[in-house]
C-alpha cells in the first residue's frame, strides 16, 4: 500500500493537498518548500514539473512554470533534487505535469525514477484515459504509482465509473470546467454536482480542486469530498520573501 | 482500409531477420509437421529474440495442449493460431499463456453460428479458405460470405492474399477486420518471403487515413485534459454524421460556390512551365473570398457549429488569415466571435487585425509564452476549457485532437476534388505526376493531397519553411528538426528540446511559423508516402517575385515556399505538376516591399 492509500485510510476528512511548481520561486527551493509544508500541516504535496505550453493552467501557474523553466528546471534536475525528498518528508507526494516531457524522458524511465525517489503518484492532465489504460497502466502499477484522474461537472456518469475503476489513489474533482486559478463559487449547480458524485459511492476517495483559495472555500470543499487541493493561491503566496515564513503564514489560515 | 499485418510461414533465419525489420504486427511460424513451412529444427533463439511490437505467433493443428504450452514457453510465443478442430475449452486453456487466434476454414457451407461458443474463448478469429490441408492453399475465399458474420469479435483475414489483392482489400470496410494474414502469395519458394513485395504491400494495407481510434499510424489521438473531453467527444460523435448529411452538403457547397467563389481555377502557368520544362498548374486558392484556402474550413466548421447548437466561436490565428476567415463566417451567420492572436503577431499583422475588428470580432492578445501562434492556440484552448457548453473552437489547420485533423482535411479536400476534375478536362488525365503544397499545420497541403493519397503514382511533395536555414536556429522545418511528441492535443512531430519543451519556430511567413505539423502529415512523412522538403525565407521571397513577374500573380509568402521548390526539381518535359497556390500576397506586401526595396 502506498502512502496515498495509507493516508485516506487513516484520515477521512479535511485533507489538505498543496500544489506548487518545482524550481519556483528559486531553482533550489523544491525540497525546502516540501519540508515546510509538511511541518505546517499539509497532508499531500503535488509538485508540478514545468512545461512550455500548460493549456490547463491559468496565468499564475503558467508564470511560475515559465520562471522555473527559465531558471533551468527539467525532469533530470527535478529527480536529482528529489533524492533528498524522503530524508525530509513523510507525507504522500505526487508529481503533476503534462505528457510531453514524460514522453521525452521515457515513460518507463520516468516511473522508475518516481519509484526510486519515493513519489507516490502522478497527475498528467493531458494523458487520455484510453492511452493510460492501454500503454501506461502496467508501468505505473509496477512502480507503485497511483494515477490521478480529473472529473468535471460535464463528465458523464459512465465515464466517472470507468475512472473510478482505473483509479487507485483518489479522484480529483474539478469544481467547474476551468483552467487553474479561478474562484470556487459553489452555486446550486455545483452543489448538485458534488452531491451527485457523493451519492455515487465511488471506490476511491475524492478531493476537490481548482479555485480553492481561502479557508472558507476549503471548508466548502471538505463538505462534499475528503478534502481540497490548493494551487494558485499558494503559488502566489510564495512569490517573494522567505520560504518558511511564507509557507507558515499561508498554512496558518487552514490549519488553525 | 485499416488493418494490422501478419506475415505467416517463416522459417529461414535471414529471411526472418528481414521480415522483422519490416515490423509486421504478427510474424507466424508453423508448428504443424505436415506443412511445407514447418519450422523443423529452426533454433528457438531466432524466434525468442524477435522484439516487440512484432508478436511471434505459433500455428498449431490439433496439437496436444502440453506441447503447445511448452512451445509457448520455449519459443516465447506471444500468440498462438489454432488451425484444427480445437474446442473452446482448449482455447481457454491457453488464454493465460498467449493471445489466442482461432482459425476457421470458410466456404459457402460454413455455418457462422458455429462460432458462438468461441466468442469468449478466443481473442481473435481468423478466416481462411476452407481446404483439406488446414490452410496454405494460396486461394482466396469469397469475402462476400463475411456478410453472414454478425459477431463483434475482430478477425484476421487470410487465404491467398497477394500483391494484387490491394485494390479489393481497400473495398472492404468492416471495422471488425483486425489484421491481414499473408503467406504463400508473397513467396519465392515455400517458407521464403519476397521482402520487397511485402514492403510495398505493407505500405498499401496501412491506411494513410485516420482509424477508428483517431490515429494515423503512430500519430494523432486526443491528448486533452478532462475539461475538454466532453467538447471533443461531442464533436467526435457527430462530425461525420453532420458532414455526410445531405442538407449540410447542400448548404456547404452552395456557400463554397456563391460566397467563396469556388471552384477555384486550375491555371496552366505557361511561363513558369517553360522555365521548368514541365506543365505547371496553379490551383488558385488565392482567388477565394478572403484570399486563401482557410475559408473552406471555416465555412464547414461554422455550419457544423450551428448544427451543434453553439452560440459562440473562438479561433486562434498566426498571420491573421484564419482569424479573418473565421470572423468572416461569424459575420455571415451572426455568431459571436473571439480571436486569439499572439501579441507579437498583432503588431506584425496590423491590417488583418483591423479586418477582424471591422468584421465584428473581438481580438484578444495572447501574452503568454512566446506570444505567437502556438500561444494563441493555448489561449484558445483555455477559453474552450472555461466555456465548455456554448462555444465551438474553429481550429485553423489539420492539427489538434481527433477529430479536428480529419474534419479539417475533409473540408479542405475540395481542393484536390476539383483539381482532379479540372486536370481531366484540361489534359484528359486526372493523375498528375506531382502535387506540391506548403505546410504550416498542413491544411492546404492535406486538401491538395487528399484525393491523391491512395494513388501512389502521384508524388506528393510537402514544403516546410526552413526560415534562415535548417541549422540556423531560426527555422520552422518541423520534420527535419522535430521529434515525435504531443502538442495541442495530438501526437505528432514537433520542434522541442530534449526535455520536451516546445521550441519557438521562425519563418518569414507567419502562416508557416508553427512548431508542429498535423498528425496525418507525420504519418505521411514516416511512411515516406509524401516527401518533406524545406525552403528558406530568401528562396521563398525570390520565388514570390518570380511568379509575380512571369505570371502576374502575387502569391502569399506561404504559397511561394511551394513554388520555390520547383527550382530544385528536375523534369524531363511533359510532366503534369500541380502547385497549391494557397493564398494571395496582399497581406505580405510589407514584407515584399522591405525585402526588395520596392
Ligand atoms: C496563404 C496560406 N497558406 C498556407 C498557410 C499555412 O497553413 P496550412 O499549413 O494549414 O495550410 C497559411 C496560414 O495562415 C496561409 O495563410
Amino acid at each position: 500500500m502506498n502512502r496515498i492509500n495509507q493516508l485516506f485510510q487513516e484520515k477521512k476528512n479535511n485533507i489538505l493537498s498543496i500544489y506548487y511548481t518545482a524550481g519556483y520561486p528559486g531553482l533550489g527551493d523544491t525540497i525546502a518548500i516540501a519540508e515546510a509544508l509538511e511541518n505546517a500541516g499539509a497532508d499531500i504535496l503535488e509538485i508540478g514539473f514545468p512545461y512550455s505550453d500548460p493549456v490547463a493552467d491559468g496565468p499564475v501557474i503558467q508564470a511560475s512554470s515559465k520562471q522555473a523553466l527559465d531558471l533551468g528546471m527539467d525532469l533530470n534536475l527535478l529527480f536529482e533534487q528529489l533524492k533528498e525528498l524522503r530524508k525530509k518528508v513523510t507525507i504522500p507526494v505526487l508529481l503533476m505535469g503534462y505528457v510531453n516531457p514524460v514522453l521525452q524522458y521515457g515513460v518507463e524511465r520516468f516511473c522508475k525514477a518516481c519509484a526510486e525517489v519515493g513519489i507516490d503518484g502522478c497527475i498528467v492532465p493531458d494523458l487520455p484515459m484510453v492511452e493510460y489504460e492501454e500503454f501506461y497502466k502496467d508501468t505505473f502499477l509496477e512502480n507503485g504509482l497511483s494515477n490521478i484522474f480529473l472529473v468535471t461537472p460535464q463528465t458523464s456518469v459512465d465515464r466517472i465509473h470507468k475512472i473510478d475503476g482505473l483509479s487507485n489513489g483518489f479522484i480529483y474533482l474539478l469544481s467547474s470546467s476551468a483552467t487553474t486559478g479561478q474562484n470556487l463559487q459553489v452555486s446550486d449547480q455545483t452543489e448538485t454536482y458534488f452531491s451527485r458524485i457523493a451519492a455515487m459511492k465511488l471506490n476511491n476517495p475524492t478531493m476537490i480542486g481548482f479555485g480553492i483559495s481561502s479557508k472558507e472555500t476549503f471548508d466548502k470543499a471538505c463538505r462534499y469530498a475528503n478534502g481540497g487541493i490548493i494551487g494558485t493561491a499558494f503559488v502566489k503566496s510564495i512569490a517573494e520573501g522567505d520560504i518558511v515564513e511564507n509557507v507558515n503564514a499561508f498554512m496558518q489560515t487552514f490549519r488553525s | 482500409m485499416i488493418a494490422k499485418l501478419k506475415i505467416c510461414g517463416m522459417k529461414d533465419p535471414l529471411n526472418i531477420r528481414d521480415a522483422v525489420a519490416l515490423k509486421p504486427d504478427y510474424l507466424g511460424f508453423i508448428f504443424y509437421p505436415a506443412s511445407k513451412r514447418f519450422i523443423a529444427d529452426l533454433d528457438p533463439v531466432v524466434i525468442r529474440q524477435i522484439p516487440l511490437p512484432v508478436k511471434t505467433t505459433g500455428v498449431f493443428v490439433n496439437e496436444e495442449l502440453d506441447v503447445v504450452k511448452k512451445a509457448i514457453a520455449d519459443y516465447q510465443l506471444k500468440a498462438v493460431q489454432l488451425h484444427g478442430q480445437e474446442s473452446p475449452d482448449y482455447c481457454r486453456a491457453l488464454s493465460n499463456d498467449a493471445e489466442v487466434i482461432k482459425a476457421f476454414g470458410i466456404d459457402a457451407a460454413f455455418n457462422f453460428a458455429s462460432l458462438k461458443p468461441y466468442e469468449d474463448a478466443a481473442d481473435y478469429f481468423l478466416f481462411d479458405t476452407q481446404t483439406a490441408e488446414h490452410g496454405g492453399s494460396g486461394k482466396t475465399f469469397s469475402w462476400q460470405l463475411l456478410e453472414q458474420y454478425k459477431m463483434d469479435k475482430p478477425y484476421f483475414l487470410s487465404g491467398g492474399i497477394g500483391p494484387e489483392s490491394v485494390a479489393s482489400l481497400k473495398q472492404l470496410s468492416d471495422h471488425r477486420l483486425y489484421a491481414i494474414d499473408v503467406n504463400s502469395r508473397f513467396e519465392t519458394v515455400p517458407g521464403f518471403k519476397n521482402i520487397e513485395e511485402l514492403t510495398k504491400f505493407k505500405n498499401h494495407t496501412m491506411s494513410y487515413f485516420v482509424n477508428e481510434k483517431g490515429y494515423y499510424g503512430d500519430f494523432g489521438g486526443a491528448y486533452i485534459p478532462e475539461m475538454l473531453y466532453p467538447n471533443v467527444e461531442e464533436l467526435r460523435e457527430n462530425y461525420l454524421k453532420i458532414i455526410n448529411d445531405a442538407d449540410f452538403q447542400k448548404e456547404f457547397h452552395a456557400l463554397l460556390k456563391d460566397y467563396v467563389g469556388r471552384p477555384s481555377p486550375l491555371y496552366l502557368a505557361k511561363r513558369l512551365s517553360a522555365r521548368y520544362n514541365a506543365n505547371i498548374f496553379l490551383k488558385r486558392e488565392d482567388l477565394n473570398h478572403t484570399g486563401a484556402h482557410k475559408i473552406n474550413n471555416t465555412i464547414g466548421q461554422i455550419l457544423l457549429a450551428e448544427r451543434l447548437g453553439k452560440k459562440r466561436i473562438i479561433a486562434e490565428t498566426g498571420a491573421g488569415q484564419h482569424g479573418v476567415a473565421t470572423a468572416t463566417v461569424c459575420a455571415l451567420r451572426g455568431l459571436e466571435c473571439v480571436i486569439y492572436m499572439g501579441e507579437i503577431d498583432i503588431h506584425r499583422q496590423a491590417p488583418n487585425v483591423a479586418r477582424m475588428k471591422m468584421l465584428g470580432a473581438t481580438v484578444v492578445s495572447a501574452v503568454s509564452g512566446s506570444k505567437t501562434l502556438k500561444d494563441a492556440t493555448n489561449e484558445a484552448m483555455r477559453d474552450w476549457i472555461n466555456n465548455p457548453v456554448d462555444t465551438h473552437y474553429i481550429i485553423g489547420s489539420v492539427v489538434g485532437p481527433h477529430p479536428y485533423p480529419d474534419m479539417v482535411s475533409i473540408f479542405q479536400s475540395v481542393i484536390s476534388e476539383e483539381t482532379k476534375k479540372q486536370l481531366l478536362e484540361q489534359t484528359g488525365n486526372d493523375q498528375p505526376d506531382y502535387v506540391l503544397a506548403c505546410v504550416g499545420g498542413g491544411s492546404n497541403a492535406m486538401g491538395m493531397f487528399y484525393h491523391f493519397i491512395d494513388d501512389e503514382k502521384v508524388k506528393l511533395v510537402a514544403v516546410e519553411a526552413a526560415g534562415k536555414g535548417v541549422s540556423s536556429g531560426f527555422s520552422a522545418a518541423t520534420t527535419y528538426l522535430g521529434k515525435e511528441g504531443v502538442l495541442h492535443g495530438s501526437r505528432s512531430i514537433l520542434m522541442q528540446t530534449a526535455d520536451g519543451q516546445v521550441v519557438e519556430p521562425h519563418s518569414v511567413s507567419a502562416g508557416l511559423d508553427y512548431p508542429g505539423i498535423g498528425p496525418q502529415h507525420a504519418h505521411l512523412f514516416k511512411t515516406t508516402r509524401a516527401e518533406y522538403v524545406s525552403i528558406t525565407d530568401d528562396e521563398s521571397l525570390q520565388a514570390g517575385l518570380l511568379c509575380t513577374q512571369l505570371e502576374g500573380i502575387i502569391p502569399a509568402i506561404e504559397s511561394a515556399h511551394a513554388l520555390a521548390h520547383l527550382e530544385k526539381m528536375t523534369f524531363t518535359g511533359g510532366e503534369n505538376v500541380v502547385v497549391c497556390l494557397s493564398g494571395r500576397g496582399d497581406k505580405d506586401m510589407d514584407t515584399y516591399m522591405k525585402y526588395f526595396g520596392l
